[in-house]
């Protein structure tokens, strides 16, 4: 276990003062000192980074406050019938939404601005690593307070989602949806999950089914309330059947969305790993084309090598074969001298002066 | 090394060092925390310290931007809080008094890593008061963290001057009292600061006569003066209440070397020892040269660079975890099957692969797909598992082979099982000056450890002519004979107590030359090189442990010395009060220990925990 000390060495302090005090010494506690102690402060520069870094950290935090402070009104998707107080309208959130991306957007561009800003500024390796460590740190605390945004957006788009496609699947016309649409809405107050969804959907689907008979605006005549057995017979039959497919439909769709969900997850994996390798893939990219480079200019050198391969003038003969070899030896030096009986594509041991080739400019020059 | 404590030592010492780095505040990990950053200076012991439990990643964790040594250029770095980790000697505190005279940082958090004297504070105080930098001082703290834990069970005392508390240094015959004593308290300071963190107050027990006895005594006082400073004491209130559910105290049990002088000689086969012993191990990382192969390089070039590599060995690493304690045979063949079910995890993944790519060409092929994602998924967040297991098997691989490499170059399976059996006592079937003058099994070191093995364990001296021979193999060998003339001294004192240690009866059984592991075509290719078993066997060391903790009677035992620090009266018989077995131990070798030891002792936990004995 630690043990604070702090009060111990308080009191050595305090001790060494009066120590000092007895035996005279200026110890810094004197005018002199008090002048330092302001001289020191005042041209220390407060430093910039670190100021605007911390800036840069409370307004981040200010974003997650209000983010978390509205947090639950903005999950809270059957507000509708839940208190007042804890209504928040579509316009609302989409505001909230807004708000927070435009603030994150900033945020991170003032991150880039003081990190090129250190960069640029001259100071000691030590300096520049730990600027370029706390710039990481904020970018990090920056991640994670989106990701709290990002959640509660995602559980919102959700919840639209799931909406819109509930409210399609009636197949009834308007006026119909709209009193089904209520007695839905109506239903499934008492659920939020989306699993507890398929049985409050088959309640609404079982209401417009049997407000049929008693609404009975379908084609039948107003006064006409009795309908004949085999009719009610056979719309509770085609009601099954209807019930049967929407079901089906709803399973599948249901599946789709898990696989959708799924996919998206993946590409947010794979999005994150190609950002990841994307400096990499840019540095490969660039050796790759220094690479391709350096052989065209190999090439082109064995290229130049080769056509002067075999003797030029006949008065060389031996000679200039020694002289180009010395003449070769001087420059590049990684080609071997190809062999007279190999290589050059003019044929090998021409003995005359073959106007096509340029004689070695270099054999010249030796005396 | 400790048995089984409540929470580990490795994890006490993790979470002392996480609070201090925390601004000495109870670290809490909020996920929407802002972050808050700080610089990390240390000294090298309390790098030592520091390397072996928090990783950089962790330190970055906790807000660390950047960690330097206190002795090295350090620029000032305004506006940052700086942590202080070191020792309170003169040199740390010139440089620390500097540091404040010249405004580094803004504020400083001072922690020593064992008690600082009144007069060094004031030191502090003083160059805090010239550089009108008190304000600035926030903390300070007496961490008490002198040790440094290498395993969940084990620690040793300091890498840095090992060479102080060393065997040389207490057994050799030109020391001096003082000297003796500034041996004695550091080692007593190191095991203090180990109970103040471990937060128990021991029984101790320990041979009468020897360099443990010093220590017992010394630490003895150090405990009792601390507990009955009432207000001071460190062992009171939430470090006991939060760490101990036994009611039990722990049994210290402190053994000098000279006990057992052959286990450190002995060559080693199990995988922790090996690496310790062959290849350059430190605080829990492996320092490899990477030969590359013997290439037809063109004439006139460079020859190539031999590649330095260095691992850690965690705890993390599940696999080390595993194996440490196997037998290198058994090591081999578990590398080459976790290689195995890696390529079989490989492949499925590739498989996948393929089929997505199916998939493009055939609609029939859509109704695969909701398995597929499923797959997918579950495939792309395996895969940074995968990755993981990958890096820890080329890790092992590069370190068993080269550990393999060794023993194939000296031979040390030979070197093994002979002083195994020389050891335990059974007939020999090679002569000694046939291994000895066999020029290529081993170095000099080698067949010198040999030897003083078989001198040590043997039950008569070999006689003067025989003893000429030998040291005529050994000199033509190239070894040096001055070891030789110290065991001959040591044995003469060793005689005049009581008998020599015996090793219980061992065998070795080798599995032959063909294992499974040659027939399957592995890497490590362990031709020749003999497969042996270890018996399970107890070392002296766990030998005597094992009468202390079960209270057995025993002639070897029975003379060792009992302090209870809390009995208000010290007491000098060696008769203990307590007559309950204990359940927890800590066995601490004055002059070192060595990884043989504390496989046994492990081992031997392993086995009184399953009921045997």
């Amino acid at each position: 276990m630690a043990v604070d000390i702090t009060l111990l060495f308080r009191a050595s302090v305090k001790t060494v003062k009066t120590r000092n005090k007895a035996l005279g010494v200026a110890v810094g506690g004197g005018v002199d000192g008090s002048r330092d102690e302001l001289f020191r402060r005042s041209p220390r520069p407060k430093g910039d980074f670190s100021s605007r870094a911390r800036e840069v950290i409370s307004h981040i935090g200010k974003l997650r406050d209000f983010l978390l402070e509205h947090r639950k009104d903005y999950i809270n998707a059957y507000s509708y019938v839940m208190s007042e107080y804890g209504r928040m309208t579509d316009t609302e959130r989409d505001q909230i939404d807004q708000d927070a991306q435009t603030f994150m957007r900033t945020c991170s561009e003032a991150i880039q601005q003081l990190r090129t800003q250190a960069h640029k500024e001259i100071h000691s390796q030590q300096v520049k690593e730990h600027r370029g460590v706390v710039l990481d740190f904020i970018e990090d605390y920056l991640k994670r307070v989106c990701k709290l945004y990002s959640e509660q957006r995602a559980i919102r788009v959700k919840r639209v989602v799931d909406k819109k496609r509930l409210s399609k699947l009636e197949p009834e016309p308007s006026t119909k949806t709209r009193e089904s649409t209520s007695s839905e809405k109506v239903s499934r107050n008492p659920s939020e999950d989306s699993e507890e969804k398929p049985v409050t959907e088959e309640h609404p689907e079982k209401v417009p089914a049997e407000s049929q008979p008693e609404l009975g605006t379908w084609g039948d005549g107003k006064g006409d309330d009795e309908l004949s057995p085999e009719e009610i017979q056979m719309f509770e039959q085609e009601n099954q059947r209807l019930i049967g497919e929407m079901n089906s439909l709803f399973d599948e769709v249901r599946q789709i969305e898990g696989r959708v969900v799924e996919i998206s997850r993946l590409q947010e994996i794979f999005t994150e790993k190609v950002l990841q390798q994307e400096a990499e893939i840019d540095s490969i990219h660039q050796l790759v084309v220094g690479a391709t480079e350096n052989i065209k200019e190999g090439n082109e050198d064995i290229r130049e090598v080769s056509t002067l391969g075999p003797p030029g003038p006949p008065q060389c003969g031996t000679e200039s074969r020694q002289q180009r070899s010395s003449c070769w030896q001087g420059g590049t030096s990684a080609l071997l001298w190809p062999s007279p009986q190999g290589s050059p594509p003019d044929g090998a041991g021409q003995s005359h002066f073959d106007p096509r080739q340029t004689p070695d400019p270099r054999c010249y020059q030796e005396p | 090394m400790a048995a089984a404590a409540a929470a580990s030592i490795r994890e006490r010492q993790t979470v002392a060092l996480k609070r201090m780095l925390n601004f000495n505040v109870p670290h809490v990990k909020n996920s929407t925390g802002e972050p808050v950053w700080k610089v990390l200076i240390y000294d090298r012991f309390g790098q030592d310290i520091i390397s072996p439990l928090l990783s950089v990643k962790e330190l970055r964790d906790m807000g660390i931007t950047l960690h330097l040594l206190l002795h090295s250029d350090r620029d000032p770095i305004p506006d940052v809080p700086a942590v202080y980790f070191v020792m309170p000697t003169e040199e740390n505190i010139d440089r620390m008094c500097q540091d404040l005279r010249n405004q580094l940082y803004e504020s400083y958090y001072l922690n020593f890593i064992s008690a600082i004297s009144r007069s060094k504070l004031e030191d502090i105080a003083n160059a805090a008061l010239a550089a009108s930098a008190v304000t600035q001082v926030a903390k300070v703290f007496d961490q008490y963290l002198n040790f440094i834990t290498l395993e969940d069970d084990m620690f040793v005392l300091c890498n840095q001057n090992k060479e102080l508390v060393s065997y040389r240094a207490i057994n050799r015959p030109d020391i001096t009292d003082t000297e003796m004593e500034t041996v004695m308290d550091t080692i007593v300071d190191s095991l203090f600061c180990f109970f103040v963190t471990l937060g128990a107050v021991p029984i101790i027990r320990c041979s009468r006569g020897t360099a443990a006895e010093m220590v017992a005594v010394k630490l003895d006082k150090k405990l009792r003066e601390n507990l009955r400073d009432a207000r001071n004491s460190l062992f009171t209130g939430d470090t006991l209440g939060a760490g101990q559910f036994s009611f039990q105290r722990p049994l210290l049990v402190l053994v000098d070397r000279n006990i057992d002088l052959a286990t450190p000689l002995h060559h080693t086969w199990t995988y922790q020892a090996l690496v310790h012993d062959v290849l350059d191990f430190h605080l829990n990382r492996v320092n490899l040269e990477e030969s590359s192969g013997v290439e037809n390089s063109p004439a006139g070039a460079r020859p190539k660079r031999k590649n330095k590599k260095s691992y850690d060995l965690t705890p993390v690493d599940k696999f080390w975890q595993k194996h440490k304690g196997s037998p290198f045979p058994e090591v081999a063949e578990s590398v080459q099957q976790e290689l195995e079910s890696y390529r079989a995890q490989e492949d499925e993944v590739k498989r996948l692969k393929s089929i997505m790519g199916l998939e493009g060409e055939d609609e029939g092929a859509i109704s695969m797909l909701s398995d597929n994602t499923a797959k997918l998924t579950s495939a792309v967040s395996s895969l940074p598992e995968l990755l993981e297991k990958k890096r820890l098997i080329d890790l092992h691989t590069n370190v068993a082979t080269a550990v393999l490499e060794h023993i194939k170059a000296r031979k040390l399976d030979v070197y093994f099982e002979y002083e195994e059996k020389i050891m335990s006592k059974t007939t020999l079937d090679k002569s000694l000056l046939d291994i000895i003058s066999d020029p290529d099994a081993g170095t000099p070191e080698d067949k010198m450890r040999l030897f003083l093995i078989y001198y040590i364990s043997a039950q008569q001296a070999p006689s003067e002519a025989d003893l000429e021979q030998y040291k005529k193999a050994l000199t033509d060998a190239g070894c040096n004979l001055n070891p030789l003339q110290y065991i001959k001294q040591w044995k003469a004192f060793a005689k005049m107590a009581s008998a020599p240690a015996s090793y219980g009866n061992t065998t070795t059984k080798p599995m032959g030359l063909l294992s499974r592991v040659m027939n399957t075509g592995s890497q490590f290719v362990m031709e020749g090189v003999k497969n042996l078993v270890l018996k399970q066997q107890n070392l002296p060391v766990t030998r005597i442990l094992d009468n202390l903790m079960e209270m057995k009677s025993n002639p070897e035992t029975d003379d060792y010395r009992y302090f209870d620090p809390k009995m208000l009266r010290g007491n000098d018989s060696s008769v203990p009060r307590n007559k309950n077995p204990f359940q927890e131990a800590i066995v601490f070798v004055v002059g070192g220990g060595n990884y043989i030891e504390y496989q046994n002792l492990v081992d031997y936990i392993k086995l009184s925990q399953l009921g045997q004995k």
